[in-house]
């Protein structure tokens, strides 16, 4: 690790400053991301500005009923937050289904939207990685592959985003509100993170030094029945091989609203748009999920080692959803 | 040093009574302080200005060092010493437990991963680490050895081309480390005879031994040049021979005492920091403590030996083994550690517990350069277990026979033959195991459902995942037997020391036991102390640190512990006590004929006679004497294994144990939830049965996990790509089922009070009966493990 300057910024216009007058700065959430890389020489920050006395720790909720959520809310309080359990229990479930009670004491909503990926050869300094050290290679493309991406990749980096709750974000149309030098911006979680394509160095479209200060997410009744669920290798305390946010709202048998999106399976919590168009006015079956999934996967392209990943997603959307929709039922 | 086996105990008519003695399950000594984080671990030690040892390793898997230049690390402000190859101070440079093949700073070559290749000493561990990072180490690299293919192919670089030690006249190839055939009867005429005839390969992913204290020790120079080395070890003398060469010291000016250990299984029998340590300590004239942290361990210690292994079993239709032939492939990785024991037992036991009279065996061990591997729990038969149990399912499927029912039929019992031409000559109860796992009742099955409730997703595979609430959840039923051996093998003289001593302090008769052994947190102290209750009749027993001041107590490994230095333990005791009825006789031999003619115990402080009459108080026989032995305690001899037909007395004792495997499968998601993994083990004589069922606990999860996730990735590259608690997973308490335990206690006459090491067999047929649960589930052949969720989808 080398040496580094540790500061803590009083308010948000602070660390924004503090950022632009020291090039190589990082700001630091939990630390459980940044703070490991440091060790691994991933990164190498020459100064750390930490953002967690900036008072962007609170979750309000919306008269219209939807929920602004501070960016340094720890994983756990987010988790906790009766209004999310209330509005967006999908949120919750994704929350809690990512790393430990340690980790997610200490983790916070920005940093877990900007937490890098769990590639091996990402983490290992001595080896090739296009998205550490652009133009460099790929060697996951014909190597270790296992829990890689099967959609939106392209062969410059097939690694998946790690973040669960992206997930619920994305299903939810998440916008993600930030603070730089020139003011305050805004952008669609959706819009976060940049397609792959040939520089996946660019991990984000925020402009350089932006600070995430919230996510917002807007009212969707739908939100209300959602569910969250994570296949993992292990009981707890691991990363998803797969997982699925999914919110559903039947009239009359008929899919009202449904809201999907994907973890684990690509560069960005994967909006599963083809299968939400397929289910809008379809019957709640699970044929009619089947088919759904069946669009969504119709792009998936998996490498030679990750197949299992295709039947395996397109098993837990059907099963996700007809649980949500005998929930409906009854 | 003789290796004649030690003479066994006396037998007396009745055993001593003592509270808290052998068979009691008393409490262990570091339990709750363990539980509470206050037991103090190697890698709390302190000394006033010490310093901070790092240990920079290669990022290649095979290069050729072209040239080291320390002199950036040096300037860094608080470093004392940087140290390569070059500045070794005697001409021996390598050691190893069996070869002398792996350099204590790589020389000219790196083999592996991870491979030491300079050190450093600073004044703060971050100092320490920042300057390795400033070591500028200049590389070439080779051509990468990675698996059989690899290693054995004509022009396949030679990673050890000078070999000298006594496998490499032997091996067709200069990258086999050792082969070992084991022949016998007439296979291709037995095969002639079989009604059914199954093979099949199967493939064990490489798994770590996940103990929790990383390799830490403490190295303190000492006046007289030599070095007082304090660490987290398995087998201190093993250490201090292989250490004292390389630092050019006699084995007496370096002094070893055990520190806190955090587990071991194996993964400790070869050095990591030692020498290192005391390299840097005796370079600065300071205290040098040495803390890998979790990255670092994964480099610092061996692995379990991946293994790909191909068998063929025939059966008659009455369902009786007419013959098994089978090849074993183990990686080594780069340096031979134990490899060529682990051969040995993958050959000798690749049978498994069943009566095979026609069998063509082949294992052998190679070097590549993968991480090396070496010793861990089950130790060359946990591989052998998988593959030969599911070949026994496999069998008992084609034959129509239920697969408990078939095992039976060819389980081996006392007197049965081993294919190494060995006779076992203690009990057997291999098929009674089976009996017992399967006489339990089931769990009940969908146990997930509760009254009106919302179903316990513990219960379910994905656990909390939240998963499934029972949809496409199939019920699996496996069972596995395995058979281990205790001890070491193979004509090694094992052997361990104890001393005993016996004498009055405060009125009360105190004994302390002074011994080399290990403890890593099975509960040797423990156990130490009851044998001495039981002999002796004192109550208060105290256990001295291990150190290097006694006699070697061998290895904590090959479950031989409790059998070895308790055996020990007891057979100076026996000095002890005839000594004390030899002083009592002198004594007060007039005042009592049964000093003269009965047998007489140590009970309670005092003599007394076999029918409890007191004869004496100890105190008053002792009469401010202390008497003190050390004495060395042998098990009977063992025979190397014949070079072209694996004939021999090989092994000292078998340990055997069963498992039934109950798992619910989200055949959907390939999600695995183990329920229940019962296991029924023969142990001979529980000593403490509480630290029994601990490691037969202990040792079915450690299975559990080679079952469903445990697995160091290793690419082509040769390089690991989990080294982290993060990416490797071992199972958590939520993965953790409900593990029954029957314990059975057949005495083997052979041994110290018919007890029989207990340590590795629950960990061999843990793995082979989860699999053949989840192959109930699904119908999936599952011929590798760690079993992936792909694996029982059938995708890629
Ligand atoms: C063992 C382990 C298991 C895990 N398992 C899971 C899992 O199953 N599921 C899952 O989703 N996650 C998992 N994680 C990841 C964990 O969720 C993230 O490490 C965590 O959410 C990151 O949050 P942090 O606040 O600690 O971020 P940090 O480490 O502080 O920061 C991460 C990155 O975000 C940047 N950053 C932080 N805050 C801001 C901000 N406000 N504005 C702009 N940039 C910012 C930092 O500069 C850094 O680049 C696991 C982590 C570990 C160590
Ligand atoms: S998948 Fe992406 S992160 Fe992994 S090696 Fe390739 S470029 Fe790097």
């Amino acid at each position: 690790m080398r040496e580094f300057a540790y500061q803590r910024a009083g308010d948000v216009a602070g660390a924004v400053a503090a950022f632009a007058a020291a090039p190589g700065a990082r700001y630091l959430g939990g630390g459980t991301n940044l703070v490991d890389l440091m060790k691994s020489g991933v990164e190498s920050p020459e100064r750390l500005i930490d953002v967690r006395g900036l008072g962007l720790d609170a979750v309000e909720e919306d008269a219209d009923g939807g929920l602004r959520i501070g960016a340094t809310v720890t994983n756990s309080d987010l988790a906790a937050h009766p209004g999310v359990r209330r509005r967006y229990p999908a949120l919750a479930q994704a929350v809690l289904a990512g790393a430990s009670g340690q980790l997610r004491n200490a983790a916070t909503v920005g940093g877990n939207l900007l937490q890098r990926v769990r590639c091996g050869y990402f983490t290992d300094v001595t080896l090739p990685c296009n998205r550490r050290v652009p133009g460099s290679g790929c060697p996951a493309v014909d190597g270790e592959h296992h829990n890689h991406a099967v959609l939106g990749w392209s062969e410059h980096c097939v690694a998946v985003h790690p973040s669960d709750l992206g997930v619920a974000l994305a299903a939810f149309d998440a916008v993600v509100s930030y603070e730089t030098g020139a003011g305050p911006g805004e952008l669609a979680y959706a819009a976060l993170y940049p397609p792959v394509g040939d520089t996946p160095h660019r991990e984000t479209s925020l402009p350089p030094g932006a600070l995430i200060t919230a996510v917002s997410l807007p009212a969707a009744p739908v939100a209300a029945r959602s569910r969250y669920r994570k296949v993992r290798e292990r009981a707890s305390y691991a990363f998803a091989t797969a997982s699925v946010a999914a919110a559903l709202e039947v009239r009359d048998g008929v899919v009202h609203d449904v809201r999907l999106a994907f973890g684990a399976v690509a560069s960005r919590p994967w909006r599963a748009h083809a299968a939400e168009r397929a289910l809008t006015g379809a019957p709640a079956t699970a044929r009619a999920f089947g088919a759904a999934a069946d669009a969504e996967l119709a792009a998936a392209r998996p490498l030679p080692h990750n197949g299992y990943k295709v039947p395996l997603l397109r098993n837990l959307m059907v099963s996700v959803l007809t649980e949500l929709a005998e929930e409906a039922a009854r | 040093m003789t290796a004649e086996p030690t003479r066994g105990p006396r037998r007396l008519t009745r055993a001593p009574r003592a509270a808290q003695g052998v068979g009691v399950s008393v409490a262990r000594p570091d339990g709750t302080l363990k539980v509470t984080g206050e037991f103090a671990y190697a890698s709390d030690m302190w000394h006033e200005d010490m310093l901070w040892g790092h240990t920079l390793r290669s990022p290649h898997a095979h290069a050729r060092v072209l040239s080291i230049d320390i002199a950036a690390a040096l300037a860094v402000p608080g470093v004392y010493a940087v140290l390569t190859h070059d500045d070794l101070p005697t001409s021996q440079t390598r050691y190893g437990l069996e070869c002398l093949d792996t350099p204590v700073l790589a020389d000219g070559v790196v083999r592996h991963h991870g491979e030491p290749v300079a050190l450093v000493a600073a004044d703060h561990p971050e100092t320490a680490r920042r300057a390795a990072a400033r070591i500028a180490v200049d590389y070439e690299p080779l051509p990468v050895v990675h698996d059989e293919a690899t290693a054995l192919a004509d022009d396949a670089p030679v990673l050890h081309p000078h070999r000298d030690d006594h496998h490499a006249p032997h091996v067709r190839h200069p990258n086999i480390v050792h082969r070992q055939p084991v022949r016998r009867g007439d296979p291709d005429a037995a095969a002639a005879r079989a009604d059914v005839i199954v093979t099949g390969t199967y493939t064990v992913g490489m798994q770590d031994q996940a103990f929790l204290g990383p390799e830490s020790g403490l190295a303190v120079p000492a006046e007289d040049g030599g070095v007082d080395l304090y660490v987290a070890t398995q087998w201190l003398h093993s250490d201090l021979r292989q250490i004292a060469p390389v630092l050019g010291l006699p084995e007496d000016k370096v002094r070893m005492t055990l520190s806190g250990v955090g587990g071991a299984f194996g993964g400790r029998e070869d050095l990591s920091m030692q020498i290192h340590g005391c390299l840097l300590a005796l370079r600065t004239g300071k205290p040098v403590k040495m803390v890998y942290d979790r990255f670092q361990s994964f480099f610092g210690h061996v692995h379990r030996h991946p293994a790909t292994l191909w068998y063929e079993h025939g059966a008659t239709r009455e369902g009786l083994l007419t013959h098994m032939r089978c090849r074993i492939v183990l990686d080594g990785g780069a340096y031979a550690s134990s490899s060529p024991a682990v051969v040995g037992n993958a050959a000798s036991l690749s049978a498994g517990p069943y009566v095979v009279d026609h069998v063509d065996i082949e294992a052998l061990a190679l070097y590549t350069n993968n991480p090396p591997c070496g010793a861990m729990r089950g130790f060359g038969a946990v591989q052998a277990c998988f593959a030969y149990e599911s070949q026994m399912d496999k069998l008992a499927a084609e034959l129509g026979l239920d697969p408990v029912e078939f095992r039976r039929r060819n389980a081996m019992s006392q007197g049965s033959r081993l294919p190494t031409g060995q006779v076992v000559d203690a009990p057997a109860p291999v098929a009674e195991l089976l009996r017992r796992v399967k006489a339990l009742p089931l769990p009940p099955e969908r146990q997930w459902e509760t009254a009106g409730a919302a179903p316990d997703v513990r219960a379910l595979p994905g656990g909390l995942s939240n998963t499934t609430h029972g949809e496409g959840v199939v019920r699996g039923v496996g069972y596995a037997v395995g058979i281990k051996n205790v001890g070491f093998s193979e004509g090694f003289d094992d052997y361990s020391t104890a001393r005993v001593r016996l004498e009055v302090a405060g009125g009360e008769p105190v004994a302390t036991v002074h011994t080399a052994a290990a403890e890593v947190g099975q509960g040797g102290v423990t156990v130490q102390a009851q044998i001495v209750r039981t002999e002796l009749g004192v109550q208060q027993v105290t256990i001295q640190p291990a150190d290097t001041r006694v006699g070697s107590a061998g290895s904590t490994s090959a479950s031989r512990q409790t059998y070895m230095t308790g055996g020990a333990v007891r057979h100076t005791c026996e000095a002890i006590r005839e000594r004390v009825l030899a002083l009592g006789r002198a004594r007060f031999g007039g005042t009592h004929p049964a000093w003269e003619h009965a047998e007489l115990l140590l009970e309670d402080g005092k003599v007394v006679t076999e029918a409890g009459e007191v004869l004496a108080a100890l105190a008053d026989v002792l009469d401010g004497q202390a008497i003190d032995i050390e004495q060395e305690f042998r098990h009977r001899p063992t025979q190397p294994f014949d070079r072209m037909t694996g004939q021999g007395f090989g092994h000292v004792q078998y340990s055997f144990a069963a498992h039934r495997a109950v798992v619910e499968v989200d055949t959907e998601l390939g999600l695995v939830k183990v329920v229940e993994l019962a296991c029924a083990q023969d142990v001979g004589k529980a000593v403490n049965p509480q630290a029994v069922a601990g490691q037969i606990q202990g040792g079915t999860v450690q299975g559990l996990g080679l079952a469903v996730m445990e697995e160091i990735l290793v690419g082509p590259d040769a390089k690991v790509r989990n080294p982290s608690f993060t990416d490797y997973l071992i199972p958590t308490i939520l993965d953790t089922p409900t593990l029954p335990v029957d314990i059975l206690e057949l005495a083997d006459h052979h041994a110290p009070y018919g007890l029989r090491g207990a340590g590795e067999a629950p960990t061999l047929s843990s793995t082979p009966a989860v699999v053949s649960a989840i192959r109930a589930a699904t119908g999936r052949a599952l011929t590798r493990v760690p079993v992936r969720p792909e694996h029982i989808t059938d995708t890629p």
